[in-house]
């Protein structure tokens, strides 16, 4: 049976699940250390949670194909955005769910237009970054769940992250974040809508300069079809910080973001159909994004951008826009 | 997309197993990070051939700094160690990095300058050489 996907600052039970499997995972060894993934300095146990950060960050080094000028990876920048992030958020979710003994548990999103209609100076004052969910900005973050305290090694720390050339590095700190820094306000209801509304998914050069569907939700074009940081690129510059990296999945929140984001090609699929481009007759440059080649994920050739059409069999949103 | 199969391969050692794999893949292993990143746009136009090869070097306080610019058909900038930007300028890039990377550009501290040890401050003036001796001294120091 499907689960259902709820949004988080309507659900206290959904929340409180989240923050509970988020530490656990975060507590969890996989049983690989940092020099395993080539990550330079002394080994240190790797975390469940930690493995989502390595995933994210390796998914970007791999271009597709390599030297690309548009920065097209296997995981960004192209028609595999959504997909890949589908993937990624389905092992996460099956993680939570066995962590917590809950197979009914599904990861809750971040309805973040709702906060974005509030004016700029109130959104940081929106109940996700309340003392009981997310907690709040600093750095480090020292309010809520994922607060820092140097004397408690069961608070929450970030342990790998990436150096100035994206390379993955060893660290040990507080989650950062910084909100309305790096961008003035968050993406609005009315943002959401003129995205929707765009009919093709994808579309020739399939990069960043693309008017589609795929490139507007990811955030690469505004409203006027100029570059801009839009949508999922915006909330991660909005809320700073981690979230700026290539290591973002170090902030809880950048599961609920994207949570979002994939309910929002829900949502236009409901409207357009279950449809994605390119099909396999697209070249050989566009190799990791045509529909029937296999994403960048332990699943292989069974995850491809066709099988993530459609999951109604494992989850769905209790409200699409 | 199969339930069974999405549960075994979210198993921790799977998923780990399928990083290790994927990063001896992973350019930036081959010298991406080196700083040595470079974007080959082509175009053709009236039958004319057009490559642009655009290699960054940046310096910030004097120093190179290491982030993998890139640049595409558009002109537009783009840096994986900053995945949700993209700027108009590699300005604009530079300047996003040292917000994103502050640990990176920290200014170490200027060297104190060197005090002599506090037993030395408590020594009494040494007596008075002369001026042949002072000389003397002055060659010692060559």
């Amino acid at each position: 049976m499907a689960v259902v996907r709820k949004n988080i600052s309507q659900n206290a039970d959904v929340r409180d699940q989240y923050i509970q499997g988020v530490q656990l995972l975060k507590n969890e060894a996989s049983g690989r250390k940092t020099n395993e993934f080539g990550i330079p300095g002394a080994a240190r146990s790797v975390s469940t949670y930690d493995l989502f950060v390595i995933w994210h960050v390796t998914a970007m080094m791999l271009e597709t194909p390599p030297g690309n000028p548009a920065g097209r990876n296997s995981a960004h920048r192209g028609p595999v955005f959504a997909p890949w992030h589908r993937v990624m958020l389905m092992l996460f979710e099956q993680n939570l769910q066995r962590l917590l003994n809950d197979a009914n548990f599904g990861l809750p999103y971040w309805d973040w237009a709702e906060d974005g209609d509030l004016p700029p100076q109130q959104q940081s004052a929106a109940a996700i970054w309340g003392a009981d969910c997310m907690g709040g900005q600093g750095n480090p973050v020292t309010t809520g769940p994922f607060a820092f305290s140097q004397s408690d090694p069961s608070a929450f720390r970030v342990r790998i992250s990436t150096n100035i050339s994206g390379e993955l590095r060893s660290v040990n700190r507080g989650l950062r974040r910084a909100f309305g820094v790096s961008a003035d306000a968050l993406p609005r209801t009315a943002h959401v809508t003129h995205a929707l509304a765009l009919s093709p998914y994808d579309s020739p050069d399939w990069d960043a300069d693309t008017n589609s569907f795929r490139n507007r939700i990811e955030g690469w074009m505004n409203d006027e079809g100029v570059s801009a940081t839009w949508l999922h690129n915006l909330v991660h510059v909005w809320v700073g910080g981690e979230m700026l990296l290539g290591s973002s999945p170090n902030d809880p929140v950048f599961f609920l973001n994207h949570c979002n984001i994939d309910r929002l090609w829900e949502s236009w699929m409901t409207r357009n159909g279950r449809v994605y481009v390119p099909d396999m007759t697209a070249g050989a440059d566009l190799k990791g994004h045509r529909i029937d080649d296999p994403i960048n994920s332990p699943l292989g050739r069974s995850a491809t951008p066709r099988e993530t059409l459609d999951v109604s069999e494992i989850y769905e949103y209790d409200a699409l826009p | 997309m199969e339930t069974k199969k999405l549960a075994t391969g979210a198993a921790p050692r799977k998923l780990s197993d399928y990083l290790t794999r994927a990063r001896d893949k992973a350019p930036a292993h081959a010298g991406h990070g080196m700083g040595g990143a470079q974007s080959v746009r082509e175009d053709n136009y009236r039958g004319h051939e057009i490559e642009i090869v655009t290699t960054y070097k940046i310096l910030v306080d004097g120093k190179k700094i290491r982030a993998p610019l890139g640049v595409d058909a558009s002109g537009q900038v783009h840096c994986h160690s900053l995945p949700n930007y993209q700027t108009a300028s590699a300005v604009g890039m530079v300047r996003a990095l040292i917000d994103g990377f502050p640990e990176e550009f920290e200014r170490k501290p200027a060297p104190a300058k060197r005090q002599p040890p506090a037993s030395h401050k408590r020594r009494p003036a040494p007596a008075r050489k002369s001026r042949s001796a002072a000389k003397k001294g002055s060659k010692h120091e060559h």
